[in-house]
């Protein structure tokens, strides 16, 4: 379980990039592509093993593209950008499919559902979870996080802000993260909320599910920790810590044997999920790293583990996972 | 009876016919083989086992012939003529694929792997779809241990045929070996499911579940684990009520069922706040019932099992461990050393069948409760082998136990030096350690207790690391989170696991939950008191923390009731007296308050110093808060004076010496050199001082900032990298009137990346925003849009856009940070004048911001962040034209005014929007709202004065000057640049009117001002041209000229036209070197894609003169822009870039015609 750094692209962007997400290989195209979004307010497209542009930058995301999601056919992705729209788009051409909002809150991380059958979006200030169809691009519900038995006092007395989410490999569980460190955990299939999961006590911005246990869930968390929970029978089962600051992004190996995780430290960090500790420390990035992706499985060339990040400081880098 | 014979007679025949054929033809096997069916037929083997051996002799590769005489030799029972006929055939041709197969088949029958191998692999290629040959290569692998080979070729035999139940439960077992149990349930629950009645699947599956459990448990998935452990002992069950003779698999449902009452959660997750003492006992009795069943049950199983092989020692020891399991569950401990205990007998039983078995002697030794014996039976073990570390940590519990400090931790050290994956002996160093003073040894006995629960998760080792964690601050730690978690589900009915539980809870300021967990730990502290008597101690610390956490919660009510409950008893030590007289101050009950104070105060030489200075810090707050600061300063030179104040105190006191700017304390503390005191403290203390300066400096409401700014500089220069005094010194300079203190406080101020530090007044990232907004100059890099023309261009080199971008996306809920990014995006909006993009986006961003400030709290800068807000969004409606929306917005903003807000701005929205409807009563109306309400704003005069004139109003009135004026005095702002400003829109409101003549005196007057703006000397200039040109009245020219050429200084030629317009006037007044020199100064002011066409057509002009004055200086013309093109070149040009004009056409002809 190692990474060895392949290619690293210098001013991919003109500004701060803020998210990543692999397009999976589709019909028509033999490989996965890399996205990018970032303050520039555009996304680009990238080829997987040497980082080239595959596709003129798709523009108009304003103010900045906070978030990336992929659709699992490949065809698809999702911007999420800091004037609220999501921005559905061909990931090939850059033509705009659909325009999403749910006014007048803020749109947070987007997530499709591992059929792609359906897009989930963190609803920032509204505090909830908000649900498209992705065939006709209706929503179809907003699920909202519960405050907690006997809640604490909010400081801020706005509720919550939910920042993540992330589906369950089975599409059974749907969890979403908030400001104040609180996990809520839905059954996607009846649209319910089933409890929370407790022990962050800052931020989660970034979680994802295992892809060999459907319920075990990793968050990331601004308190530099890594949790592991049991999602479905909500306990807190394993703690990674090692980060120096906070934890901005986490993805899970196709395998389900390590975790990588980016940090305000300006460092990527691979972690062994069995031993529960870090393995590898990359330090290439020389400002933080907002995102980290794992190249899905499927397509040309599929054996070899693929791991991007990028960062404030403008660049991409690509490492070889094995 | 014609129909046999017949048939007899035919085969008789055929049989001739035969034997002809192979007579004609010997070398052919064909026949022979027919013939051996033949005979097989007719029963005789003997014939037909001669003729197919004939016929394999002939051709080896025929499979037919070959099968058919194994086939007989197997009915036989000749196995060795069987195997040498194959091997025969095998080693004749390669291709005899039906004889590898057979041979394979043969040596696996043999049990001979090595050599089944290589035959299988051999037949496999005849034969690559028989998944039987599959099962026989993966079970000659399995033999030979080989694993993954095997995995993988009985994968391939379940892929042929998925019915291979051999196939599944055989992978399924090396599965589990292999450590995946997953899998390996998979592949059981897949055999099961075709076999239904399979013992061995049922016994492969609940090892399986039991495996994955234990694997669940290490993690400390318990909730998890016991699912799997049911299921995994109903699979037990199934098998049992199968098989019910087997002794292993009556253990294997014992060890499921004890595995299950040693992991067995405790469930807590319904808890409801104020749940009542019943309740919880229930539920923990429950649980312990639960736990209890499940060890009887595997009692009884391992009964089972001894019962029917009471020859296997270990059985004898296992059920001695469950007995022991279930002595400490029920907790009755005879005292009585001279009987023999059962766990005893058990074991001792399984030591007379194996005296030698040293884990049986550490057995004895754990189970026993006879010190002797435990001493005795672990030396006995250690005698047996020497390096076996349980024994040795069990013997350092013994004598740690019995006070043997340095033996224990001898034995705790050879243990874990042995075999460092052992818990205990960490777990034991850990309480060593514990016992000892100092960080070092606190910290080695955390780490030492977080190594033993992280490899065995027990609630007594979690316990422990609580405790430490709770001394050494480590609460926040995740792994103490889950450990303490862990502990409560294990150990619900211990007091310790509830309490550190809620401390848990309480650091992670979730005081509900703490406040259950107290609570809980009360009502199991009361479970426990039957059994012990002095819970005194436990019950004190336990009440503190809830009434604590009480506070902290908000429902001092109770925690006051809690306190009083301790002051009956007589309990109540210092810090509950603090808990008490903060929770009664919260209440209102101010005298009680304070006269619990005072006892508090009088308690205070006895205190150790640490908490001693805490409490005084205590109680000076609580006098401030309620009779105000100068009973707090009382306090302070009253109680006695502690050699050195620590940080709060010194916080607190520099704090006080702020609020009274008469009666300083001079205390000499705050005085002494930098280097005795910690560098944060004293940047706070400074920064109050400061803030001191600034309050004291003069007793009316504006802030005397000068003082402030002078005293922060000099700390500063002390502390050059403090963000603090940076924050506070940039807050201060825009508090202040300086012109240009936008753009200081900007360079002042930095920028921190990852952690914000929002201490200070404001945070850098407000500072930065503010000072976007604030700059009264626009300030664009962008010169598409307009030009800048602030003479100080610090702005331009860095984004404040982008930085507040980053800053919303690094804190999304941080509601000032999107009300940040709103103003600088409006600013940008207005610097590009309102581009429709733009305001979609402001409008969408003030509606999210709005909203989300909507359901908060009424504060005072809340509602004027809304008032703020609604003016951008009206601002914005009027810029698209949306009139109606622009009034019913400014509407909406005087409704949000508190009194202390100014509605002076609400009111001249409305009047701008009413002006630009064109409806001049309601603009009349409002503008006299204005002058009623009054500002203490500046601009707000200047800009009122703009609109008189357009509501049509007698301008003579100078009201608004003298306004203005108050307002400077009061502020003490720079009067000059002011009045300057005040004149321009004089001259503003006067040229709408085309009153040239009283715009030219107020622009005059306004340039008069000391340390005018170019952008006014510029106005000045082309009012002077334009009035020369008009009147023709050429005095003006030279005015003009002097204006434009002090703007051109000023802008240092940055600002276009301005050098044109100046080389139009000195051509004017004849000098034709300086009209060359200042349009080729025009030229360079232009950024090359925007020079517009005028420019063009005046390089030609100056390239047409110096052509025609005979081009002296051919050297310098090189650098020279008009030189670049030649005259016509400059005209084609200007003429492709504007062709409507018809004087470039006119030059046009000329330059033709001559």
């Amino acid at each position: 379980m190692k990474l060895a750094g392949l290619k690293s692209v210098d001013g991919a962007h003109e500004e701060s990039i803020w998210a990543a997400a692999w397009a999976p290989a589709a019909d028509h195209r033999p490989t996965a592509l890399l996205l990018t979004g970032a303050l520039d307010e555009t996304v680009r497209a990238w080829r997987p093993d040497d980082l080239a542009a595959a596709s003129p930058p798709a523009r108009g995301h304003a103010l900045g593209v906070l978030s990336l999601a992929a659709h699992p056919a490949g065809v698809i992705a999702a911007a999420v950008s800091l004037d609220s729209y999501i921005r559905v788009f061909d990931v090939d051409s850059g033509a705009s499919v659909a325009t999403l909002d749910a006014p007048p809150s803020e749109v947070w991380g987007v997530q499709f559902h591992p059929k792609g059958v359906a897009l989930a979006a963190a609803g920032g200030g509204s505090g909830s979870v908000k649900l498209w169809d992705t065939e006709k691009w209706q929503p179809i519900a907003s699920l909202p996080v519960p405050r907690p038995e006997g809640a604490r006092p909010d400081k801020t007395g706005s509720g919550k802000f939910v920042l993540s989410v992330a589906w369950s490999p089975d599409g059974k569980l749907l969890a979403c993260g908030s400001m104040d460190g609180t996990i809520a955990v839905y059954d996607a299939v009846r649209m319910k909320f089933l409890h929370h999961l407790e022990g962050h006590h800052m931020p989660v911005r970034s979680m994802v599910f295992s892809p060999v246990d459907p319920h075990v869930l990793f968050t990331g968390c601004d308190d530099s920790h890594i949790h592991i929970y049991d999602a479905k029978e909500k306990g807190l089962i394993g703690a990674m810590s090692g980060h120096a600051s906070w934890v901005l992004s986490i993805d899970v190996s196709p395998d389900g044997m390590a975790v990588a995780t980016g940090s305000s430290d300006r460092t990527v960090r691979l972690w062994d999920i069995n031993a529960r500790a870090s393995v590898q420390t990359m330090s290439n990035h020389s400002d933080q790293v907002w995102a980290v992706a794992f190249r899905p499985p499927g397509g040309e060339g599929v054996r070899a583990g693929r791991l991007a990040s990028a960062s404030d400081d403008k660049s991409i880098s690509l490492y070889d996972y094995s | 009876m014609s129909a046999p014979t017949a048939k007899q007679g035919a085969g008789e025949e055929e049989a001739e016919r035969l034997l002809a054929a192979a007579k004609l033809n010997p070398n052919d096997g064909g026949p022979f083989r027919a013939l051996g069916h033949h005979y097989a037929r007719a029963g005789d083997a003997q014939r037909a086992a001669r003729c197919y051996q004939r016929a394999v002799a002939l051709d080896p590769d025929d499979a037919e012939a070959g099968e058919a005489l194994c086939d007989l030799l197997d009915v036989d029972g000749k196995e060795s003529l069987e195997l040498a006929v194959c091997k025969e055939s095998a080693g004749k041709s390669p291709r005899a694929f039906w004889a590898f197969r057979r041979l394979g088949y043969l040596q696996v029958h043999q049990n001979k792997w090595s050599e089944a191998i290589q035959s299988l692999q051999h037949s496999i290629r005849g034969y690559p779809t028989c998944a039987d040959l599959w099962e026989a290569l993966g079970l000659a692998y399995h033999r030979l241990g080989m694993f993954t080979a095997s995995v993988k070729s009985y994968g391939r035999a379940i892929e042929l045929d998925s019915s291979r139940v051999f196939a599944l439960i055989e992978s399924g077992n090396i599965q589990l070996m292999l450590g995946y149990f997953r899998k390996g349930v998979e592949q059981f629950r897949l055999a099961l499911e075709l076999a239904p009645r399979n013992h061995s699947a049922y016994f492969g599956l609940a090892s399986a579940l039991l495996a994955w459990s234990r694997h669940c448990v290490a993690t400390g998935a318990f909730t998890w684990a016991a699912n799997l452990l049911k299921e995994a002992s109903e699979a037990a069950k199934a098998c049992s009520s199968l098989t019910g003779n087997l002794s292993c698999v009556w253990k294997l449902h014992a060890d499921t069922q004890l595995a299950l009452a040693r992991c067995f959660p405790w469930e807590h997750g319904d808890i409801k706040w104020g749940m009542d003492e019943h309740t919880f006992k229930a539920s923990v009795l429950e649980w312990r019932n639960t736990c209890l069943s499940a060890a009887n049950g595997a009692k009884l199983s391992y009964q089972r099992a001894l019962h029917l092989t009471p020859w296997e020692a270990n059985i004898h020891i296992d059920t001695a461990v469950c007995l022991d399991l279930i002595c400490t569950m029920e907790e009755n401990n005879s005292v009585d050393p001279i009987i023999w205990e059962l766990p005893e007998k058990i074991s001792l039983g399984g030591l007379m069948l194996e005296p030698v078995n040293k884990d049986f002697w550490v057995t004895l030794g754990s189970v026993s409760s006879n010190q002797a014996l435990k001493q005795h039976s672990l030396i006995r073990a250690l005698h047996l082998d020497m390096s076996l570390s349980e024994a040795w940590a069990y013997l350092g519990k013994i004598y740690r136990q019995s006070g043997h400090k340095q033996l224990a931790r001898q034995a705790f050290d050879r243990a874990r030096s042995i075999d460092p994956s052992l818990a205990l002996p960490w777990a034991g160093m850990s309480a060593e350690d514990h016992n000892q003073y100092g960080a070092g040894a606190v910290n080695e006995s955390y780490e030492s207790c977080l190594r033993a629960v992280q490899i065995l998760p027990l609630p007594e080792f979690q316990i422990g690391l609580g405790t430490i964690a709770a001394r050494s601050g480590e609460l926040l730690s995740p792994q103490v989170l889950m450990a303490v978690r862990q502990a409560v589900q294990r150990a619900p009915h211990y007091p310790e696991s509830h309490n550190i539980n809620g401390l848990v809870a309480e650091v992670r300021s979730d005081f509900q939950s703490a406040i259950t967990s107290y609570q809980q730990a009360k009502f199991a502290l009361d479970m426990m008191c039957r059994s012990k008597l002095d819970n005194r101690y436990p019950f004190v610390d336990v009440s503190l923390n809830l009434a604590r956490s009480l506070c902290k919660a908000g429902l001092a009510t109770d925690a006051a009731r809690e306190c009083e409950e301790l002051k009956t008893k007589g309990l109540l030590n210092v810090d509950g007296l603090q808990i008490y007289a903060f929770a009664l101050w919260k209440l209102g009950r101010h005298d009680e308050a304070l006269s619990v104070s005072r006892n508090l105060a009088e308690n205070l030489p006895s205190m150790k110093q640490e908490s001693a200075t805490g409490a005084l810090g205590f109680i000076c707050t609580l006098a401030y808060n309620i009779t105000g600061k100068d009973s707090a300063a009382l306090v302070i030179h009253t109680l006695p004076g502690q050699p050195s104040y620590n940080r709060e105190l010194k916080f607190i006191i520099s704090a006080l010496d702020a609020l009274q700017p008469n009666k300083r304390f001079q205390l000499p503390q705050l005085s002494t050199p930098p280097r005795l005191t910690s560098y944060e403290v004293m940047s706070e203390v400074h920064s109050n001082i400061a803030l001191g300066k600034a309050i004291g400096g003069e007793s009316n409401s504006c802030l005397g900032v000068e003082g402030g700014l002078s005293y922060l500089k000099k700390v500063l220069h002390m502390y050059p990298d403090c963000s603090l005094v940076r924050n506070h010194l940039g807050s201060l300079l825009l508090s202040g009137g300086d012109w240009t203190a936008s753009h200081k406080a900007v360079r002042v101020t930095s920028l921190s990346h990852g952690h914000t530090s929002n201490r200070g007044l404001r945070s850098p990232h407000q500072i930065q925003a503010c000072a976007t907004v604030s700059c009264y100059a626009t300030c664009t890099s962008y010169p598409k849009f307009s030009f800048p023309t602030c003479e100080d261009q610090y702005l331009s080199q860095y984004n404040a856009l982008c930085n507040l971008q980053r800053l919303v996306h690094q804190e999304p809920w941080n509601q000032d940070a999107r009300y940040l990014l709103v103003l600088a995006i409006f600013q940008k909006a207005r610097e590009e004048k309102y581009p429709k993009h733009i305001s979609t986006i402001l409008k969408r961003l003030i509606l999210q911001v709005l909203s989300s400030r909507s359901n908060s709290e009424e504060h005072k800068i809340v509602l004027y962040e809304k008032y703020l807000l609604l003016l951008l969004s009206s601002e914005i409606s009027l810029q698209s034209d949306d009139h109606a929306n622009c009034i019913a917005q400014a509407t909406d903003a005087l409704r949000v005014t508190s009194p202390s807000a100014d509605a002076f701005f609400a009111h001249l929205q409305l009047c701008r929007a009413y002006v630009v409807r064109g409806d001049l009563s309601n603009s009349r109306k409002e503008y006299m709202k204005c002058l009623q309400n009054g500002t203490n704003t500046e601009i707000g005069w200047v800009m009122l004065k703009q609109l008189e004139s357009l509501c049509s109003l007698n301008p003579g009135s100078d009201e608004i000057e003298i306004n203005l004026k108050e307002c400077i005095e009061r502020k003490g702002s720079n009067p000059s640049k002011w009045a300057s400003l005040f004149n321009l829109a004089c001259a503003q409101s006067s040229m709408r009117v085309e009153d040239f003549a009283s715009a030219e005196k107020a622009l005059a007057q306004a340039c008069a001002e000391k340390d005018a703006d170019s952008c006014i000397l510029f106005l000045n200039g082309a009012l002077n041209m334009e009035i020369a040109w008009r009147y023709a009245a050429p005095q003006f020219i030279n005015r003009a000229a002097s204006s434009l050429r002090k703007a051109q200084q000023k802008s240092q030629a940055t600002v276009p036209i301005v050098s044109l317009l100046l080389a139009q006037a000195e051509g004017s007044l004849g000098s034709k070197t300086k009209w060359e020199k200042n349009l080729r100064l025009e030229w360079f002011t232009w950024p090359p894609e925007l020079r517009p066409a005028e420019l063009y057509f005046q390089m030609h002009l100056l390239a047409s003169q110096s052509t025609a004055s005979g081009a002296p200086q051919q050297k310098q013309h090189q650098l020279l822009p008009e030189t670049m093109q030649s005259p016509g070149a400059w005209l084609l040009r200007a003429i492709h870039q504007n062709p409507s004009c018809s004087r470039y056409w006119k030059a046009l002809e000329q330059v033709v015609y001559v």
